[in-house]
């Protein structure tokens, strides 16, 4: 990603366009933050991102940890030693940080400590779209929500004010369309010069060492903090009435509240409602919510996937006997995200009990055959796109019946797709090897754990232990593409260089599964034949009974063509003689490379040279030689991909 | 408070739709307009269908309902088949005259695309932005640039919000050197080509 640099260190006062996730980074600055770590992930990627981009001018340190948890605790520590810090990951990202999570609501923090839970309603890019408001209410962690970028930029800062008014940790909730929508955002403040960089440590040990003597008094501070928040935090940045006194009221929270302010207004009916908007979701505090509503006829509650604030909303009209016709998820649906259209017609179903809206949709384009769905597919020049061909040519070479491949998250995870299908389980990061592990104990056909470099650092470790140790069968293999390729090139422990972008150790992941047992092979995926004799030699070995590890190394090719680019390298294109082609669509039907194209009406595939990356796999796999050198590469081509 | 004016760009990932969302924000923000881009990243952005929304004018909500697109700008002629959704009958629709089919999967032809688009009389423009940035880089890789001076050029209401030469100082924002002024020219071909078929 290209983070606009200057706009994020502009002067106080400049007009500039963010991204929510670089507004989000910018309000942290501003907040004087001296520490920040975090695993990518979408839609958080670019908060970390752009710390580490500027890092070195701000004079802060910025790190890429090798999962949500270690960058949880590290961030953790820096904040309970005095140093203000962030720690940001998507949503599913909290589930791997979420024991010291718990623990952190017990402990507190002493500088301002905010945790960037970036969820992701629609599952763009996630397994799912769990609604982490949840969190707050299980950790005792006060949940702050802005409804746009600009709003993101200033309760950042009103965030880190709260955590240290209160000395608890804050969890700051952005959803992909705050994070990944830019808007004009005008600079409050500069970046203070001066600010905590050397911590402290307080040795505190009853406060620190949470055995049940101490977690139970801490349990008390907690509850305290809990109830003070909802007693006295409903005002503004937090909760805001806005036009008060109407017998309509609307309380929304985060994104939602954009959404019913466009709509009411479309509707002209903006003098008719009273709005609640909510930017403190977790634990809602009661008072406001009791003003707006004691004396309404009707109220309805706009949130983005579950019904955090309905739930308290209903409590809160319990407790303080305040009776009202209370609507929420009965007309706002609680799948998949929010937009204007849809709030729209809640609103106006909740208004005139009818849905309508002002905009009239052109009907579909009626087409034959109809357009073809679109999913992302891997790059021209993919190697999981080699890896993926490599390893089920040498399952058939080796005779391994009808081989299970269990898949993890990443680009890789493509691979679930017809001609591969080696991704047939994805559930979450580091599972391929644990699953693979459990089947492989249940049955008799031959298990691959197919795993991620940065995914095997993040979580692939233990799982690896485990299988030698309890002497499974399940073979691993580590697709090693020099960063965390997905989330935008990422440098992680293999890669050689740090956040910051210092030089630092590589940590080969040959080495560590060496050194847990595994008879290890390296594999470079661009040779195909070679690769192939490798990979039959590995499960021959597997078959003796060794625990077996491939590693598949060869760099991706986004940045594979962007570092030829940089270096002024021309690397090879390659094309398909016409007359020497027979049709036989095997370089289509195997590979599926989106640069390999069959012109409408026609008998045989054509190579779209701009899109070619010249990895010369289809011309290593093309049975009549027909596919060929287009133009040759410089000498040195092959220093862009190693 | 004005409507705000709604840009859909569609494409597939990787041409370069974040860009040409990017170079449209900064230009309004010089235009002293209030913008909203909401842009897709992660997975989907590798080879898949791609949407960017552009909102130019006061407001918040980033997202623009089906049927109420302004301008809709297609980089590839599948993608605005598909994204023809968010077009309502007065919509200008930009289209580029290239059809990138998805691997293993049968389609329609882009005349077929054409006429149908044509059959429910809107305004269709068709420009060959893969060309014009062929012709002035060697490569592709500008089509984005190409497409943005072409419908400049056909959409008043774009016009009325931001001047070209706000475009052009938006790019200057992003670009430096020679890529610069490359896209510079690409920009100026794609609006010149527009200013004819207007």
């Amino acid at each position: 990603m290209n983070i606009p640099r200057t706009d994020v260190l502009a002067p106080k006062g400049s007009k500039v366009l963010l991204m929510g996730n670089e507004a989000i980074a910018r309000g942290a600055l501003e907040a004087g933050i001296c520490f920040a770590s975090a695993y990518p992930g979408t839609p958080s990627t670019e908060i970390v991102e752009t710390l580490a981009t500027v890092a070195k001018d701000a004079g802060i340190y910025v790190e890429w940890s090798t999962n949500e948890k270690v960058a949880f605790e590290a961030a953790y520590a820096a904040a309970i030693s005095h140093v203000k810090s962030l720690t940001a990951m998507k949503h599913v990202g909290v589930n791997v940080a979420a024991d010291i999570l718990m623990s952190a609501g017990y402990a507190g923090t002493n500088a301002g400590f905010v945790i960037v839970s970036a969820d992701d309603p629609g599952q763009h890019s996630s397994q799912n779209e769990q609604d982490n408001r949840w969190y707050g209410l299980l950790s005792h962690i006060p949940v702050v929500e802005p409804s746009s970028p600009r709003e993101a930029y200033m309760l950042i800062k009103e965030a880190y004010k709260l955590s240290e008014k209160y000395k608890q940790p804050v969890i700051f909730r952005s959803t992909t369309r705050i994070s990944h929508t830019r808007q004009s955002i005008l600079l409050e403040e500069d970046i203070p010069v001066e600010k905590t960089c050397k911590g402290k440590f307080e040795r505190t040990i009853e406060r620190w060492v949470l055995i049940p003597a101490h977690g139970k008094k801490l349990k008390k501070r907690m509850m305290t903090v809990w109830k003070n928040i909802m007693e006295n935090e409903g005002h503004p940045p937090f909760v805001e009435i806005i036009n008060p006194g109407n017998k309509k009221v609307i309380i929304a929270d985060g994104i939602a509240y954009a959404h019913v302010a466009e709509a009411l207004e479309l509707m002209d009916k903006k003098n008719e409602y009273t709005i609640v908007k909510i930017n403190l979701p977790v634990p809602l505090p009661y008072k406001p919510i009791v003003e707006a509503l004691k004396d309404a006829e009707k109220a309805l509650v706009v949130e983005e996937l579950d019904p955090v604030i309905e739930t308290q909303v209903k409590k809160i009209l319990f407790e303080n006997g305040v009776s009202v016709e209370l609507h929420g998820k009965d007309l706002v649906p609680e799948n998949g995200e929010l937009d204007l259209d849809i709030v729209y017609r809640s609103i106006s179903k909740f208004d005139i009990g009818t849905e309508s809206v002002p905009w009239k949709p052109l009907e579909p384009l009626r087409l034959e055959p109809p357009i073809p769905p679109r999913p992302p597919v891997m790059c021209p020049g993919c190697p999981h796109r080699n890896s993926f061909y490599i390893v089920k040519v040498a399952a058939n070479k080796a005779r391994l019946k009808s081989p299970i491949f269990t898949g993890d998250i990443g680009c890789y995870t493509l691979g679930y797709q017809k001609p591969f299908e080696t991704q047939m389980t994805s559930f979450e990061m580091g599972g391929s090897i644990g699953v693979a592990h459990g089947l492989s104990k249940v049955m008799d056909e031959p298990v691959v754990a197919v795993i991620g470099d940065s995914t095997f650092y993040h979580a692939g470790i233990p799982p690896s232990i485990n299988i030698v140790y309890n002497k499974g069968k399940s073979m691993v293999l580590i697709l090693d593409n020099y960063y965390t390729a997905m989330t935008g090139h990422q440098p992680h422990p293999g890669t050689g260089t740090t956040a910051m972008g210092e030089e630092t150790y590589r940590v080969p992941m040959e080495d560590v599964m060496k050194s847990i047992g595994y008879e290890t092979y390296v594999i470079n995926p661009m040779n195909v034949k070679e690769s192939i004799n490798k990979v039959v030699e590995a499960f021959e070995k597997y078959k003796e009974g060794k625990p077996v590890a491939i590693v598949s190394r060869m760099k991706c090719a986004l940045q594979a063509l962007r570092d030829a680019r940089r270096k002024g390298i021309k690397l090879p294109v390659y094309t398909i003689l016409k007359d020497k082609c027979t049709g036989c669509m095997v370089c289509v039907n195997l590979l599926a490379c989106p640069a390999i194209v069959v012109p409408k009406g026609a008998k045989k595939p054509v190579i779209i040279h701009d899109l070619c990356a010249g990895c010369g796999l289809c011309a290593q796999v093309c049975p009549f030689n027909a596919i060929v050198l287009k133009e040759k590469g410089d000498p040195n081509w092959l220093e862009a991909w190693y | 408070m004005a409507r705000r004016y709604n840009i859909v760009l569609a494409g597939v990932g990787g041409q370069g739709l974040l860009t040409l969302g990017r170079v449209l924000g900064n230009a309004a923000i010089l235009a002293g307009e209030d913008v909203t881009i909401a842009e897709t990243h992660g997975l989907s952005q590798r080879g898949g269908s791609l949407i960017v929304q552009v909102r130019i004018g006061k407001g918040e909500s980033p997202m623009i309902p089906k049927g109420a697109a302004d301008l809709l700008i297609g980089l590839e002629a599948l993608e605005t088949a598909r994204q023809i959704i968010y077009a309502n009958q007065s919509t200008r629709i930009v289209m580029n005259k290239f059809l990138w089919p998805p691997p293993l999967a049968d389609y329609p032809d882009i005349d077929n695309i054409i006429n149908e688009i044509r059959s429910r009389n809107i305004r269709l423009y068709l420009v060959d932005a893969n060309k014009i940035s062929e012709e002035i880089v060697g490569t592709i890789i500008s089509a984005n640039m190409a497409i943005l001076g072409y419908a400049y050029a056909v959409d008043e209401g774009l016009q009325e919000k931001i001047s070209y030469e706000h475009l052009e100082k938006a790019l200057e924002k992003i670009f430096k050197g020679k890529v610069l002024e490359l896209n510079k020219k690409v920009l100026r071909k794609g609006y010149e080509e527009g200013l004819k078929h207007k």
